[in-house]
C-alpha cells in the first residue's frame, strides 16, 4: 500500500547567527495509512519541525514530504491551505483555541472553511463533541473550561472534519496524568474506529505505551524506528 | 466573505471595551461629519433662497464698471440700456450718500429701485403709500447700527453728476427684515424716480435684476450673472468660510482612524497563536488578511449603525427647530448672508455619503497593517514569534 506520509532525505536548515543551524538531517521516514505513532527525543531534536513540515506548515530545506500524494513543497499557499482544511488535523501543547468562540464554534470552524450547510455542521460539531464526551458544555467559552477539556475541544476540532491524518505536538504536555491518559485513550479509540492516522509528538512515557510505532529523534537524525508489537497497556 | 464578516462580528463583540471605544470615537466622529455638513448645507440652501428673494432674483445684468466689492468705482458705475427697456428687467441705481443721524455722519449707499417691482421681496410697494418726499426702505441691521425708527426724519447728504453737493430730509417707512445683509447694512432703498431727479441721471441704472421670463442676449458695455453663476459665487463664500471648521472634523477623522490602526498592529501582534491556528485549521494567508481587515472596517460599519441610531433624534431635532445663530454673527456684516436660524439640511445622500467615508478609510487603515499577516511564517506564528 502507498505510505500515506513519506519523507524523502528531508533536512532542515535555520539561519543562526551568520551560519545555519540544522534542525532535521537527511530523514527519511514512512507512515501508512491508520498507523498511531509518535516521535520522541529529547527537546530540540527536531519533533516539531518535522510535524510542522508534515503538516505543510513549513517547508523542508531539501528533500521532499508526500502527504496524501502531495509534495509539501511545491504546493501553493491555497494549496497547503486546502491539505490542511481537508485531510489534516492540529493539535497543539498549547489548545490554540479561538477564545471568543463557544466550545460550539471552536469545533464548527473548519466546516465553515468547507461550506458545510448549518444541519451538516450542527450533526458533526455534536457528533465529534460526543467522541471527546464534551456534548454537554457546547456553549461554554474556553476561558472556562479545564486544561483537560480545552484539549478534547482540541481533539473534537482536529477530528470533526474527519480527516485522513491527526498530527499531535505534545498533546498531554500540559495534562496531569488522569487527563493525559483519558486523551490519549480518546485518540486512540478514534483511531481505531476511524482509521485516522495519528502521528504524535512526545516525551511523555504516558503516551508512549499506546503507540504501535515510536520513531526515536536526536539532534536531527532518526536514531531508531520502533515497531511495537501489540499490547495491552495498562490504564 | 460572509465567513469573514461573522468572525469578525464575533471577535469585535468578544474584545469587549476596546472595540466599543473605538466605535465610540468614530461614531461620534460619524455624528460630526454629517452634523457639520448638513449644517453647511443647510445654511447654504437658507442664503440661496434669500438670497434669490431679496437680492439676486433670476439674475443681474450690470454696467461693466459695477464691482460690488469694489466701493471707489461704485459712484461710476451707471449707464443706460441702449436697447428699449424689458419689463422683466428692474433698474437699480447706486449713489454714494451720507446721512446724518444724530448729528453723526455716516457714508452709506443709496439704492435706487422701482415702486413696482415684483421680483424682489423688498416691500418697495410702501413707496407709493407714503407721502413723504423721500420716503426710505431700511434693514434691521441698519436700523439697530444707527438707531433709527420707521418715522424718523434725517438729513441726507449726496453729490449729482455734476459733483455738486445737496441735501435733503429723508423719512423712514418701513424697517424690513432679512437674513441677507448686502442688501442691509449699510444702506437705504428709495424710489428711483427720485433718486435720477435728485442726482440727474435719468434712466439710469448701475445693474439690472432680471424676473424669472427675462432672456439674456449680449448687451454692448453690459454683463450678465446669471442666477446660477450668483449663487456659485455665495456657495464659494460659504465653503471657504467653512473651510477652517472641516478641518476639525477631518482631525477627528484622523484620530479615530488612528485608534482603530492602532487596535489592529496591537490585535496582530497579539493574536500571532490565532492567526497560527487560522491557518492550520486550513484558511490560507489572504484569508486571514481579508478577516482581520473587515474586523477593521467592522468598526466603521458598526459605528455607522450606532451613529446613526443616536443621530437621527439629534439631526431631528436641529432640522426641526434650528441652530440659532449668535448676534454678533447675524448683525454684523460678515460678507455673506446668514440667517438667524439655521435649519442643517440632513439628506440621505449626506448620511450614505459620510457612512462611504467612514467605512473606506476605516478599511483601508485596517488592512495596511493586516497585510503584513500574508508575509507571516505561520510556524513563527504559532510560537508567536513574530517580531
Ligand atoms: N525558526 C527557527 N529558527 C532557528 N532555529 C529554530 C527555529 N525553529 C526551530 N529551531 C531550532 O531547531 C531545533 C529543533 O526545534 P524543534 O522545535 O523541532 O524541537 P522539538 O524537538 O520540538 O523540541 P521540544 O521538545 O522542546 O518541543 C531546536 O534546536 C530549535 O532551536
Ligand atoms: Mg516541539
Amino acid at each position: 500500500m502507498e505510505p500515506i506520509i513519506k519523507i524523502e532525505n528531508v533536512t532542515k536548515k535555520f539561519p543562526e547567527g551568520e551560519g545555519e543551524f540544522v534542525a532535521l538531517k537527511n530523514i527519511n521516514l514512512e507512515f501508512q495509512e491508520g498507523e498511531f505513532s509518535g516521535i520522541v527525543g529529547p527537546s530540540g531534536s527536531g519533533k516539531t519541525t518535522l510535524l510542522n513540515i508534515i503538516g505543510s506548515l513549513d517547508q523542508p530545506s531539501s528533500g521532499n514530504a508526500w502527504v496524501m500524494d502531495k509534495n509539501v513543497a511545491e504546493l501553493s499557499h491555497k494549496e497547503s491551505a486546502q491539505l490542511r482544511n481537508l485531510h489534516l488535523g492540529f493539535i497543539f501543547q498549547v489548545y490554540n483555541l479561538l477564545p471568543v468562540y463557544t466550545v460550539f464554534e471552536n469545533v464548527e470552524f473548519a466546516l465553515l472553511l468547507q461550506n458545510k450547510s448549518k444541519e451538516e455542521r450542527r450533526k458533526a460539531v455534536m457528533q465529534a463533541l460526543e467522541w471527546v464526551g464534551l456534548e454537554n458544555i457546547p456553549n461554554k467559552k474556553p476561558s472556562k473550561l479545564s486544561g483537560g477539556e480545552g484539549q478534547r475541544v482540541a481533539i473534537a476540532r482536529a477530528m470533526v472534519k474527519e480527516p485522513k491524518i491527526v498530527l499531535a505536538d505534545e498533546p498531554t504536555a500540559n495534562l496531569d496524568a488522569t487527563n493525559a491518559h483519558a486523551i490519549i485513550q480518546t485518540m486512540k479509540k478514534l483511531n481505531e474506529e476511524l482509521g485516522t492516522t495519528f502521528l504524535f509528538s512526545t516525551h511523555d512515557e504516558k503516551v508512549m505505551q499506546y503507540l504501535n510505532r515510536i520513531i526515536h529523534l536526536k539532534g536531527g537524525e532518526v536514531e531508531k524506528d520502533e515497531i511495537i508489537t501489540a499490547q495491552n497497556p495498562k490504564s | 466573505m460572509k465567513l469573514a464578516f461573522q468572525l469578525a462580528y464575533k471577535n469585535l463583540v468578544g474584545a469587549g471595551l476596546r472595540s466599543w471605544l473605538n466605535v465610540g470615537i468614530l461614531a461620534f466622529t460619524f455624528i460630526v461629519i454629517i452634523f457639520f455638513n448638513a449644517y453647511l448645507d443647510g445654511w447654504n440652501l437658507q442664503a440661496q433662497r434669500e438670497s434669490i428673494k431679496w437680492e439676486y432674483g433670476h439674475g443681474q445684468l450690470r454696467h461693466q464698471d459695477y464691482d460690488p466689492l469694489d466701493p471707489f468705482s461704485i459712484n461710476e458705475a451707471h449707464g443706460k440700456l441702449n436697447t428699449p427697456l424689458s419689463e422683466n428687467l428692474t433698474a437699480v441705481l447706486i449713489q454714494q450718500a451720507s446721512l446724518y443721524p444724530e448729528g453723526r455722519m455716516v457714508s452709506i449707499l443709496m439704492k435706487g429701485i422701482d415702486s413696482d417691482q415684483k421680483i424682489l421681496e423688498l416691500p418697495t410697494e410702501a413707496f407709493a403709500k407714503s407721502d413723504a418726499n423721500i420716503p426710505a426702505l431700511i434693514g434691521k441691521r441698519m436700523a439697530s447700527s444707527n438707531k433709527l425708527e420707521v418715522g424718523d426724519q434725517l438729513l441726507l447728504r449726496w453729490r449729482d453728476k455734476n459733483g455738486t453737493f445737496d441735501a435733503t430730509e429723508i423719512t423712514i417707512i418701513e424697517i424690513f427684515e432679512t437674513d441677507v445683509t448686502s442688501v442691509d447694512a449699510g444702506q437705504i432703498w428709495i424710489p428711483i424716480e427720485r433718486l435720477w431727479n435728485m442726482t440727474g441721471l435719468k434712466g439710469e441704472a448701475t445693474y439690472f435684476i432680471a424676473s424669472e421670463k427675462y432672456s439674456h442676449s449680449p448687451v454692448d458695455k453690459w454683463y450678465y450673472k446669471s442666477q446660477a453663476e450668483l449663487l456659485k459665487q455665495l456657495q464659494e463664500i460659504i465653503e471657504m468660510k467653512s473651510a477652517s471648521s472641516s478641518i476639525l472634523y477631518f482631525l477627528l477623522l484622523g484620530i479615530a482612524l488612528l485608534a482603530i490602526f492602532d487596535t489592529q498592529v496591537l490585535s496582530i501582534f497579539r493574536r500571532q497563536k490565532e492567526i497560527g491556528t487560522y491557518i492550520a485549521l486550513g484558511m490560507t494567508r489572504w484569508q486571514v488578511v481579508q478577516l482581520f481587515t473587515v474586523e477593521g472596517s467592522m468598526y466603521s460599519i458598526l459605528a455607522s449603525i450606532v451613529g446613526t441610531i443616536i443621530g437621527i433624534p439629534i439631526f431631528w431635532y436641529f432640522s426641526t427647530y434650528g441652530i440659532g445663530m449668535p448676534d454678533y454673527v447675524t448683525q454684523q456684516d460678515m460678507g455673506v448672508t446668514i440667517a438667524q436660524r439655521i435649519y442643517p439640511a440632513f439628506t440621505i445622500g449626506l448620511i450614505m455619503g459620510t457612512i462611504a467615508l467612514v467605512v473606506l478609510s476605516a478599511t483601508i487603515v485596517s488592512f495596511i497593517p493586516s497585510r503584513n499577516i500574508a508575509k507571516m511564517d505561520p510556524v513563527d506564528a504559532l510560537k508567536g514569534k513574530v517580531q
